[in-house]
């Protein structure tokens, strides 16, 4: 699967050509140091200044640079198919082996970044339970009642929530009995054939 | 098998994988990390370069450390949970083979400090809404713009307490009228002296 480089992404690149090879070795571990932490801008301007170019044509060259490893780490595509792409933007042979040499080393962590990106559903964090008896209230007296109270913690990336509930030890049980039930069917034929073949 | 310390369940696999990690250090160190490892659990901190000197020696890696300490903290506070005595939580880490030396090493700092560790898992069970402050005023009400002379004692209540889902104070002021207060009174000393007959 070909990559497709819009124009303006591809005058972006162009930059690189007129650059070292060092140079943009150099590009390439900043654009992956970026991709992993952020962004820095005054990366930017002490590079333009030993370069003697504008800090704008530095921003967009490693910003091309990111781009394009995240589109064909996202797509996983081929080495050919990476090539293929690259040679549209009329690089020399050195720098299209450089720009593959980063595009595979770097892959397998781009897309584990990426795979955070997604959306998510609130999950478990933690749990706290706790069991009491009911002795007496203000209407009733001498009374034995059992009751669990549960605290449960939620995440949903940086938001934390709290959830309290409270059951008898019977509905208790039922949860566990239909949780077990739902770990069990794991271990079902139907879902090993289907994780046997998704592996 | 089932040990005490486990809750009489299984031992998790972990623990008996990071037990022979354990025993790749000396047994004075070990009793030296325990002593750490108390300190964290009781909440005064833990010194981590007193941490990494004392494995040093062991050539432990960072990822080794992280182990020695998780395994000794979950040794220690579910001995604390069950309430096992020294002598038969030494007798179960050697069926799971750890070396005597470490063995006592460990169960002497136990022993000393089983104590508070169980006063500090008392105090971090889950409590929902703790009552934090209580303030009160007694005021005389003279006249209103509804009858010409009132003369009512009131008291007003502030009381602050912890929201149980988002652990954030919130505060409640109420004021109540002499009879609905002595009503109050009453039935809460009530509920005193069912405490106070509980202890």
């Amino acid at each position: 699967m070909l990559l497709v480089l819009s124009e303006e992404h591809k005058e972006h690149l162009g930059f690189l050509s007129e650059v070292d090879p060092a140079v943009v070795g150099e590009f390439g571990r900043i654009a992956v140091e970026f991709l992993k932490k952020g962004s820095n801008p005054k990366i930017y301007e002490g590079a333009a200044r030993k370069l003697n170019v504008s800090s704008e044509s530095i921003q967009h060259g490693v910003e091309g640079l990111m781009y394009l490893l995240t589109e064909s780490s996202k797509l996983m595509i081929s080495e050919v198919d990476f090539q293929d792409s690259v040679l549209v933007l009329g690089f020399s042979e050195e720098l299209n082996k450089l720009l593959l040499q980063l595009y595979l080393e770097n892959r397998k962590e781009i897309r584990q970044i990426l795979s955070k990106l997604g959306p998510s559903l609130p999950h478990y964090h933690n749990l706290e339970w706790r069991l009491d008896v009911q002795l007496a209230s203000r209407a009733l007296r001498h009374q034995v009642k059992p009751t669990v109270t549960l605290k449960l913690h939620l995440e949903d990336g940086a938001k934390r929530s709290a959830h309290v509930l409270q059951t008898d030890p019977a509905t208790l049980q039922h949860l566990i009995h239909e949780l077990e039930r739902a770990l069990t069917e794991l271990k079902s034929s139907h879902c090993r054939r289907i994780l046997r073949n998704i592996k | 098998m089932r040990f005490r310390f486990c809750g009489d369940l299984d031992c998790p696999d972990w623990v008996l994988a990071e037990i022979s990690t354990l025993a790749r250090i000396s047994s004075v160190k070990m009793k030296l990390l325990c002593v750490q490892v108390i300190k964290d659990l009781l909440d005064e901190g833990i010194d981590y370069d007193k941490v990494s000197k004392l494995t040093s020696d062991a050539k432990f890696e960072s990822g080794d450390i992280k182990a020695s300490i998780a395994v000794l903290s979950f040794i220690l506070a579910s001995a604390a949970k069950h309430d096992v005595d020294s002598e038969s939580l030494s007798s179960e880490l050697q069926q799971l083979g750890l070396p005597k030396e470490h063995t006592t090493g460990l169960c002497k700092s136990y022993e000393e400090k089983h104590i508070a560790l169980q006063e500090k898992l008392r105090e971090s069970s889950l409590r929902l809404g703790r009552l934090e402050a209580v303030n009160w005023r007694v005021d005389y009400t003279l006249s209103s713009s509804e009858l010409k002379q009132v003369n009512e004692p009131t008291v007003q209540l502030r009381l602050q307490a912890q929201d149980p889902e988002t652990d954030s104070t919130q505060t409640t002021t109420v004021s109540i009228t002499a009879d609905k207060f002595r009503v109050l009174l009453t039935e809460l000393k009530q509920a005193q002296t069912m405490m106070n007959a509980l202890q």
